[in-house]
């Protein structure tokens, strides 16, 4: 029995859906339906999914929209929103705010379905979409826009071919099938259905028993749809009369012949399987923001809106039609007007959604009216190499040549020149632009100058970027300042129109920590515990979240907790829909028919039209997507420029060769000495490590550096042989003389995704292109034997012997997919050299700049502390010298660093303005009546020093008292003025009298720990002196190893480390093993030691090392090279408790807690066997380092290299990865505020 | 009720005023005493054990103010003479007595003014006797204790000190009084800077508790139903009501307390038209408080309903009025409070009350 659900709702329906479309269409396919709808509320975000899973389950994709429309209140078309109950008569309830806890979540809007029938149908509901999500509050189609959409239908078959007719080469497809659907299209509402369920305003009278109220509801939806309206029937066996029960359902079907409206069948599914009514019930819960409630049946799903199939629904029917009295043949007539809806849906995927074809901007749009795209772009990028000079190199010509005609054939120049004509734009607003990764690899791309370095000059390949072979759209993705990314986005919207203009939805989806705080208020858990819960664990997805009680250690102590039911709803929300975000980096430019193709919704915030599809689906519908990313490195250079122009009026050019040329010997010196902190993509741990084995000489060293510290390189072990070779250790190898050219840069290793084509190339003689077709299958295992087959054959034939051929196929096997894009490494090598640059020969500007922009992953106050150790002043926070960002600053002969208003707490941009504004202060009094800052942040400038200077002989406690009399004038004043009718100012005589300097206070001033707390609590900060030093006392008693005289030890060493986190990370590592990375700063002159913690110590460390700041470890001294040293950790304390220990209960309560630990883990070990039975070979302690995991192999993730993955490796591990500056300080009594 | 004891020298009392202005100007004369479990189990003191507390201390001298619910002021002049003991001395009387008699314990604090003897009688472990005496014992005492400590001081006024570095009470004791006047005001910072040098004139004034009454209700889970609320409500004030009319008091405010899941609370007060025990203005008041908060999400987990300012009730005034509904309810009320003290709480009970 074939039956067509018409209303589904998937997990792309935030908080609503709890099956995903993939799931839905092929459980439908297994109960032998043949067609399927998709009717998410207020989105169609899931529609491209749903019709590639669809056309993958073999079923027929129907595409609709559940939509809130509010009711129709008779005079004129009113939108006003009214309560579920209210009579139209009755003036809405006006309730009170609420004292606590929020309002209720509004969904009393009755809601209607919407099918489209055909292309002029999915036009009219992307216009209605769209237009419900105008305006503020819940999304909501009112009245005209329903009005719209109803006749839009129609009388878009007229606009859109219009528009589409002004791009003739975008598709000639359009237009026939427009017509097409002109003709099926006729009279009122044509192209969509209109469903009204049990949901809508006709549905509820019905439930309160007022079929006259219902009769008069429907005439406005009869007038505006006619034959497309139908009447839905639920039957969810639910009691009473309300929705989904069989009363409500059987009037519906008696008024639905009384009206002569057609009724049709549905089971209003939110999910495939029957079981997930509990996981609606948390959806509920988290969409209405209140627990469930179990006592109340009506307000639960009741577990039958599942998928059901053909012999279900048709039992149902005719349940319903025997309760309407219309006997079996109701039910089949009802069976056959629904299969009647579904049969009049014809939207096809491909035709109707553009699945699968291509829509560029008229090229009018870039400047290439009647000349044509490909005419245009060639006087473009001839042009450019004249001015570059490469005019007189033939290799140069030829390469353009044959550039110019794939791009020509494939029909891709519109495409290059409207990236060209963004990065223009973008240019022109005076804003950094850089290119990343394959397009790189073109010449043309660099002669358009969205590209920086020049791809011949780098030995760059187009093919890995574009070729005639590859069939997705190609990508030139491009950089920006991150602080000016919106306006690089209205820029676009400017050029090119909102019409075909949209921002791209990113959707935000259930992973563990988001669904155990949802399940847990859901169920009504106690809300410290669910806080603790969530942060207990490490960024993963929320299935996976039972598996990970069971094997991470630093979730022991919660998995041997009970909390029900919660682990197992919190996987069943895994990967639905939460909400939508905008995505941060996409654009999508195409032709004036978007808005036809897709719904946009304002992004909150900037109100930017977004797309509701994600950046996998516009790739599918053929829209132009342009990645604009934000990158911080690229603000914080320029701001680093800027302020080296104000400051000395010097015009730096960092792309100008002449003033930054790239063998600067003191950027590689810098970069060879691994204090690359704040560089870009060369600061982290790893690269640091990195970069002091490979010691780089050239930009081309850098190029391999960031293509080497990727984890493919990593986890396929290029990094060794390739550092042997270069030092001269070992020779390098090549499997034959002829791969030697491919291979000479890189000592006969393959780094380089351009070497494997190059590879393939040589030994099969096939063309790049192909070549890099085969690269891409060498990286799918089902395509791997073929290529080897392939490979095989053809070396074969060009005479390599079979002893090369061995050798050269485990080289491109074990190389798989994990090699690096060279294009696009050699893009990333360029800011890397610019930041490198900056921090060698301009280190103030450097750090102002990306204190400023914050670009790394380190804290600021790391970067502080670094910049202090380089020898650049840190000047603290001045009310008459700071500005809005970090400045420089002469100080006595030397280029200093001063704190930004912007990293005080809590400060907003309109005081800073002010503050910046009234500069210089001579005063207190001064600055409090012009700059008028809040009393709370003139307290915390007070605190933090910034009127040290304006003090004279006063200290800050003066200050503070001063202003607190300055905060009680005012207010005096103000009583007074509002008291004072006649507008005469009161007598101020002593208020003004003390203006200036305040009377000593005999307070005691604020000694140096409470200016050090100060400044972390305001600052974030620790600006006068480093944070460890006030710990330094006890860190000697206990006997701890500061950074520095690490190196004096001996391999092997046992030692005491401390310091605060900078950086933690579990990345993946070849062994398939979980390590823990630590970087901790001691603030010691050297600075930072990096530690590991292997799988036997995280046990007793995990948890410690996750969620603490401050950290005691203990371990042993590893060394592996002249500058790479560490220490892997055997044991972890939180320093702040044991040093708040030491300051309140003396060295004894210090020995008491360290005893206690040590019984502690004594028992741990004990305990092991029985954990062994759980996880086998689990919790073996005392091992060396290397010890064994605690993991059953079977969880080990296998790569087709041969090499293994742990399977929470890579993870953004629980806790904060760097310590929390504002949370370091104890907040004991001595701290100020 | 007490028996004299064995005479002994008395110790001549200073002369008031004969030196310059000094903290312990007087001899310690007021007892400050703190009545607890001895297990120190920390139980509530009920209100009839204070009672019988107070009756003791009403024997020992007339000068006794209670501070319900747990403790009491003591003006021991008038009785020095007739135990022929000094202040501590009475103390330890006390002590004995209230531990044969109550099976209760009492920390006892003595000084020369109640907010030395109050400091006193909290600067240390339970179960005993403290004497402050002396401007010297008395500054080393104070210096080191928590502003928080002070009477007075709540946690924002010790936050702006704190904000000045202001820590202890001795520090504020040090800080010159223009400069703690600028901090707190004129009059404030006079009474604090008074108080951290141990200065306190308000003497002890006898007189009888302002009660009050609570009763509170758990819910088992979130509860968000506005109906369950206001039963809840209901049933609070059917609770404190008949308490208060089987004790002849009436109720002059209701405070209405609503904690939520994540332990935060909201706390609201109104004052009642009329003191009054009547279950229905009691109600009306109740709903008024919680309609107030006009709460939607909260996640409501316990409600206390207190009833403040009680009197007795022939204290109280009634406006009458020509509504017979009124009369009829009291009388109403009458009856089913009879019915109640004859079979027992659950005889009669709002309809709104019975669950299923």
């Amino acid at each position: 029995m074939v039956f067509t659900h018409l209303h589904v709702a998937s997990g792309y329906s935030a908080r609503y859906g709890a099956s995903l479309p993939q799931e839905l269409a092929r459980r439908a396919a297994e109960r032998g339906l043949d067609a399927l709808a998709l009717t998410d509320r207020d989105t169609v975000a899931g529609v491209v999914r749903f019709a590639k899973a669809c056309a993958e389950a073999g079923i027929r994709p129907l595409f609709g929209v559940d939509l809130a429309v509010p009711e129709y209140t008779g005079s004129g078309y009113a939108s006003e929103r009214r309560d579920r109950s209210a009579e139209p008569s009755e003036p809405a309830v006006r309730r009170r705010s609420p004292a606590r806890g929020g309002a209720f979540v509004d969904e009393s809007a009755p809601r209607a379905l919407l099918l489209a029938r055909d292309r002029a149908g999915w036009a009219a509901l992307c216009g209605a979409v769209t237009a419900a999500h105008t305006g503020p509050g819940p999304a909501a189609l009112d009245w005209p826009d329903l009005a719209r959409a109803a006749s839009g239908a129609t009388a878009s078959n007229t606009a859109a071919p219009g528009a589409i007719a002004s791009n003739a080469a975008a598709s000639n497809a359009i237009a026939s099938n427009a017509a097409a659907s002109n003709t099926a299209a006729g009279g009122a509402g044509a192209g969509l259905y209109v469903l009204l369920g049990p949901g809508s305003e006709v549905g509820r009278a019905l439930a309160a028993g007022r079929p006259d109220r219902a009769a008069r509801l429907l005439r406005p939806w009869r007038e505006l749809f006619g034959a497309a309206l139908r009447l839905e029937v639920v039957h969810h066996a639910r009691p009473g009369t309300g929705p989904g029960s069989l009363r409500l359902a059987a009037r519906t079907l008696g008024f639905a012949a009384e009206q002569g409206v057609a009724a049709v069948l549905s089971n209003d599914v939110r999910y495939a399987d029957p079981g997930r009514g509990r996981i609606a019930d948390v959806l509920d819960a988290a969409r209405l923001l209140v627990p469930i409630d179990g006592r109340r049946p009506t307000a639960l799903d009741g577990g039958e809106r599942w998928l059901k199939d053909g012999t279900d629904m048709a039992r149902l029917a005719e349940q319903v039609a025997e309760a309407a009295g219309q006997g079996r043949d109701g039910g089949r007539r009802l069976l056959a007007a629904t299969a009647a809806v579904a049969e009049g849906c014809r939207l096809d995927p491909a035709d109707d959604l553009g699945i699968g074809r291509v829509h560029f901007p008229e090229p009018d749009q870039v400047g290439a009216g009647h000349r044509g795209a490909d005419r245009v772009l060639r006087s473009r990028v001839t042009a450019a190499m004249v001015v570059r000079g490469h005019h007189r190199e033939r290799r140069y010509w030829d390469r353009l040549e044959q550039e110019l005609g794939t791009i020509a054939r494939l029909g891709y120049a519109g495409y290059f020149l409207t990236v060209a004509q963004v990065v223009d734009d973008a240019r022109a607003l005076g804003i950094r632009v850089a290119a990343r990764g394959s397009a790189a690899g073109s010449l043309a791309v660099h002669l358009l100058g969205i590209a920086a370095a020049d791809p011949v000059e780098h030995g760059l390949i187009m093919e890995r970027f574009l070729s005639e072979r590859r069939a997705a759209l190609p990508d030139i993705d491009i950089d920006v300042e991150s602080a000016r990314r919106l306006e690089v986005y209205r820029a676009v919207f400017d050029r090119f129109g909102a019409e075909r203009t949209a921002t791209l939805a990113m959707p935000e989806t259930y992973r563990v920590r988001h669904a155990v705080r949802d399940v847990g208020a859901a169920l009504g858990l106690d809300p410290q515990t669910v806080d603790r819960l969530a942060k207990a664990f490490p960024h993963i997805r929320a299935r996976d979240a039972r598996a990970a009680l069971s094997e991470l250690p630093e979730l022991r102590a919660v998995a041997a907790e009970d909390h029900g039911p919660l682990w197992e709803l919190v996987e069943g929300l895994d990967g639905l829909s939460r909400g939508t975000a905008m995505h941060p980096c996409g654009v999508i430019i195409s032709d004036a028919t978007l808005l036809y193709r897709t719904p946009v919704v304002p992004t909150p915030g900037e109100g930017f039209a977004m797309s509701q599809f994600d950046k996998e689906d516009v790739e599918d519908l053929g829209l132009l997507k342009l990645d604009v990313l934000g990158v911080r490195m690229q603000s914080a250079m320029a701001h680093s420029v800027a302020e080296i122009t104000r400051a000395t009026g010097e015009e730096l050019d960092l792309d100008d060769r002449a003033q930054v040329p790239m063998d600067d010997p003191a950027v590689f010196e810098l970069i060879r000495s691994a204090e690359t902190l704040g560089c870009f993509q060369v600061e982290s741990p790893g690269q640091r490590d990195l970069v002091g084995r490979l010691q780089p000489q050239t930009f081309h060293d850098l190029v391999v550096d960031i293509s080497l510290f990727r984890p493919g390189p990593v986890s396929a072990d290029m990094v060794r042989p390739f550092i042997e070779a270069r030092h001269g250790r070992s020779p390098a190898h090549y499997p034959h003389p002829d791969l030697e050219e491919a291979l000479r840069e890189t000592y006969g290793v393959v780094v380089f995704h351009e070497q494997v084509i190059e590879i393939l190339h040589v030994m099969t003689g096939c063309g790049r292109d192909e070549a890099d077709e085969m690269r891409r299958a060498l990286s799918n295992p089902d395509r791997q034997g073929r290529v080897r087959a392939w490979f095989g054959e053809r070396a074969r034939e060009r005479g390599y012997g079979p002893e090369v051929l061995r050798r050269t196929w485990e080289i491109l096997a074990a190389f798989g997919a994990y090699g690096f894009c060279k294009a696009h490494a050699t893009a990333f090598a360029v800011p890397t050299y610019q930041s490198a640059w900056l921090k060698a020969h301009r280190a103030a500007a450097f750090y102002a700049g990306v204190l400023t922009h914050d670009p790394g992953m380190y804290p600021k106050r790391l970067l502080l502390a670094d910049a202090r150790r380089r020898g650049v002043p840190v000047l603290p926070l001045d009310a008459n010298r700071s500005a809005a960002d970090f400045r420089i600053e002469l100080v006595s002969g030397l280029w200093g660093v001063r704190v930004a208003f912007s990293e005080v707490q809590g400060i907003t941009e309109d005081e800073i303005a002010r503050l910046t504004a009234g500069q210089p202060y001579t005063s207190l009094p001064d600055l409090w009546q012009r700059a008028r800052p809040s009393r709370p942040l003139a307290e915390r400038l007070v605190q933090v020093g910034a009127l040290d200077a304006l003090a004279g002989r006063a200290h800050r406690r003066d200050l503070l008292l001063q202003l607190t009399e300055l905060h009680h004038q005012d207010r005096a004043r103000a009583r007074a003025r509002a008291g004072a009718a006649d507008g005469q100012l009161p007598l101020l005589g002593a208020a003004t009298g003390d203006a200036g300097h305040p009377r000593p206070s005999g307070l005691p001033d604020l000694d140096a720990d409470a200016r050090l707390g100060a400044e972390l609590d305001i600052l974030g900060l620790d600006t006068s002196r480093h944070l460890m030093t006030s710990h330094h006392a006890f860190l000697a008693e206990l006997g701890v190893t500061p950074a520095g005289r690490l190196r004096s030890l001996r391999n092997g060493a046992g030692v005491l480390v401390a310091g605060i986190k900078a950086a933690t990370q579990t990345p993946p590592i070849r062994s398939g093993r979980r390590v823990i990375f630590t970087t901790l700063d001691d603030g010691s002159s050297a600075g930072l030691v990096d530690l590991a913690f292997f799988e036997d110590s995280h046990d007793r460390c995990a948890a410690t090392v996750f969620h603490n700041g401050l950290l005691l470890v203990r371990g042993t001294l590893q060394r592996r090279g002249p500058q790479s040293l560490s220490v892997v950790g055997t044991a972890a304390w939180s320093l702040a408790e044991l040093a708040e220990l030491r300051r309140t209960g003396g060295l004894a309560a210090v020995a008491a807690r360290l005893a206690e630990d040590e019984r502690g883990s004594e028992r741990g070990s004990e305990r092991g066997p029985e954990r062994g039975a759980r996880t086998p070979g689990g919790g073996v302690t005392g091992e060396a380092d290397q010890g064994r995991g605690p993991l059953p192999e079977s969880r080990r993730i296998h790569l087709a290299t041969g090499y293994e993955l742990h399977p929470w490796a890579d993870l953004q591990p629980p806790g904060r990865r760097t310590a929390d500056s504002r949370r370091l300080w104890h907040s004991s009594p001595g701290s100020a505020g | 009720m007490s028996t004299p004891k064995p005479a002994r020298p008395r110790q001549p009392p200073k002369a008031p005023g004969a030196s310059a202005p000094s903290v312990a100007a007087a001899p310690p004369h007021v007892l400050y005493l703190h009545l607890h479990d001895p297990a120190g189990r920390g139980r509530l003191l009920g209100a009839e054990p204070y009672g019988r507390a107070l009756e003791l201390l009403r024997g020992i001298t007339p000068a006794v103010e209670p501070l319900p619910p747990d403790a009491a002021l003591l003006d021991v002049r008038g009785s020095l003479r007739y135990f022929d003991l000094d202040a501590a001395g009475i103390a330890q009387l006390v002590r004995v007595r209230v531990l044969a008699n109550l099976a209760l314990d009492c920390t006892a604090g003595v000084a020369a003014n109640p907010l030395l003897a109050r400091m006193a009688a909290h600067g240390g472990p339970p179960g005993a006797v403290r004497v402050l005496d002396g401007d010297r014992e008395v500054a080393v005492f104070l210096a080191p204790c928590p502003l928080l400590a002070l009477p007075g001081v709540g946690p924002a006024t010790a936050r702006s000190l704190a904000g000045y570095g202001l820590h202890t009470v001795g520090a504020l004791a040090a800080t010159p009084l223009a400069t703690v006047q600028r901090i707190l005001g004129a009059s404030a910072g006079r009474r604090l800077h008074e108080r951290a040098h141990g200065l306190d004139p308000t003497p002890v004034t006898p007189g009888t508790p302002s009660r009050s009454l609570a009763a509170d209700q758990d819910f088992d889970r979130d509860e968000l139903d506005p109906e369950l609320h206001r039963r809840a409500l209901r049933g609070l004030v059917e609770d404190l009501g008949a308490r208060l009319r089987t004790q002849r008091q009436a109720a002059g405010a209701l405070t209405l307390t609503v904690r939520y899941a994540d332990r935060s609370t909201t706390v609201r007060s109104r004052t009642l038209a009329e003191a009054t025990a009547h279950g229905a203005a009691l109600t009306a008041c109740a709903y008024r408080l919680y309609d107030a908060l006009g709460l939607q999400r909260a996640r409501v987990r316990a409600v206390t309903l207190r009833a403040e300012g009680v009197r007795p009730a022939e204290h109280t005034t009634h406006q009458l009025t020509f509504d017979p509904g009124d009369h009829r309810a009291r009388r109403v009320e009458d009856v089913t409070d009879r019915a109640r003290a004859r079979y027992g709480e659950d005889a009669l009970r709002p309809a709104v009350l019975l669950t299923a």
